[in-house]
């Protein structure tokens, strides 16, 4: 994947090599750093970077001046504000300003990329934007609500998911998605997984305590829960756009096609000690 | 559920099938149901979210699934329920339910809907309440689409 170019400005030297080194192992590069306005609005128009993080203090003008500045030589300008305050009166003056993000120091490595890829979506490619932006903070939902309900470690991998349709023979947990992206979740493992992780949900002795019942309803109360972190995890960092869940939908059988037109998919598959954990989130094509 | 909440989807299904070409449907018969459904073959999962929140589920044979493809597609016969068959049915979901959802904010409750999700197999059970639920079997040209409508009002 093509770098994508990023200026940092910052008044700061520490902060400036703070986020130079979290953007390093990314597919980010950074271009030009700036520790003024003035040199701002000079680099940005040599460099022409596809985004700026702009810090709020500047020794000659202020972050929401010098976007201003930017954004008279290019309307187009990409600014994410990051800064140690973070109020709705400066995100309201930061919006007229044209900044279209706001991130609070210290920064997290993964919600800066996750915004920068929000704001460079034209640039980075749609595919590349949902698994970075949307598809990985549910991985990270599912290894930590699996650790944390039923104590499990998990490796933890993501890729996108061509073949249009799931098969399940066991458990699938169907969540909705609305808001932006629409979509839904699907978390699903085999029955002998699912009894195993409702007997440890549960603490009980053996599988033979555990009705069908109770093993399908741990894991839909678990996936609930997981999806449910996934969406708050980007709710964290878009906070201009609510995803939200609906309740979940239940199925349990043998050789169930789950068939999945016109979503972007990702298969999530969390490997523990007790088998195999997915979970399959699609986001519709279009806007 | 509140029985009130049934109309936007029985409506729904009535106002749109025939703009598919599909003859006027009839309402057979309505029951409150406990359990979970057993798949007849072919389900779609559509959630709703904000005012409205809750579950409906599209569950029909195989062969009313090819039919209501073949219809959709103009006639085109549906030998497989392949998936292309597959994209029509999730497409009238899609349509049925977000036809419902203008029903029910034209009731005042302002709702968001998932994108639907078709799972095809043999005795599948489908769970999507943990309460009393409204099942609304729909008569369409002979063919029977059962309408699981599991939702509350917030």
């Amino acid at each position: 994947m093509e770098k994508v170019k990023v200026m940092i400005v910052d008044d700061s030297k520490i902060s400036r090599a703070m986020l130079e080194g979290n953007l390093k192992k990314t597919n980010f590069e950074v271009c030009a750093m700036a520790a003024n306005a003035a040199e701002a609005v000079q680099l940005y128009a040599e460099h022409r970077p596809a985004v700026v993080t702009m810090d709020m203090n500047l020794p000659d003008a202020d972050g929401i001046e010098c976007s201003q500045r930017i954004r008279a030589i290019d309307s187009d300008a990409k600014i994410v504000m990051i800064s140690a305050m973070k109020d709705a009166s400066l995100v309201a003056k930061g919006r007229e300003a044209g900044i279209s993000a706001f991130m609070q120091k210290p920064i997290n490595t993964n919600d800066l990329i996750d915004t920068l890829m929000m704001l460079c979506q034209n640039k980075v490619g749609k595919v590349a934007v949902l698994r970075e932006s949307y598809a990985k903070p549910f991985a990270r939902a599912l290894q930590q609500g699996l650790f944390s309900l039923v104590g499990v470690h998990s490796e933890v991998e993501v890729e996108l998911d061509e073949r249009r349709f799931l098969d399940v023979s066991g458990v699938a947990v169907i969540i909705g998605l609305t808001g932006y992206p629409v979509g839904r979740a699907i978390v699903s493992m085999e029955a002998d997984t699912m009894h195993k992780f409702s007997m440890i949900m549960l603490d009980k002795e053996s599988l033979e305590d555990i009705t069908e019942e109770e093993a399908s309803e741990s894991v839909e109360e678990s996936a609930n829960i997981i999806v449910g972190r996934g969406v708050s995890n980007i709710n964290d960092i878009f906070k201009d756009k609510e995803m939200r869940i609906t309740p979940p939908g239940t199925i349990c059988g043998s050789n169930i096609r789950i068939a999945s037109p016109k979503l972007t998919t990702f298969r999530i598959v969390a490997k523990t000690r007790i088998g195999d954990i997915s979970m399959n989130v699609g986001f519709a094509e279009g806007d | 559920m509140d029985a009130k909440l049934v109309n936007p989807f029985v409506d729904a299904f009535t106002t749109v099938m025939p703009q598919m070409g599909f003859p006027e449907p009839k309402r057979l018969k309505m029951n409150v149901r406990e359990q979970n459904a057993v798949s007849k073959g072919v389900s779609v999962i559509v959630g709703f979210t904000k005012q409205i929140r809750g579950n409906v589920v599209y569950n029909m044979t195989e062969d009313t699934a090819k039919f209501i493809a073949s219809t959709m597609m103009m006639g085109m016969p549906v030998a497989e329920f392949d998936a292309m068959a597959q994209s029509a049915i999730s497409e009238m979901s899609n349509m049925l339910t977000a036809n419902a959802a203008t029903n029910l904010t034209g009731m005042g409750l302002e709702v968001d809907i998932s994108t639907p999700s078709l799972s095809i197999g043999e005795n599948f059970q489908v769970k999507i309440s943990d309460a009393q639920y409204l099942t609304v079997e729909m008569d369409l040209a002979g063919h029977v689409v059962e309408l699981d409508i599991a939702v509350e009002q917030q």
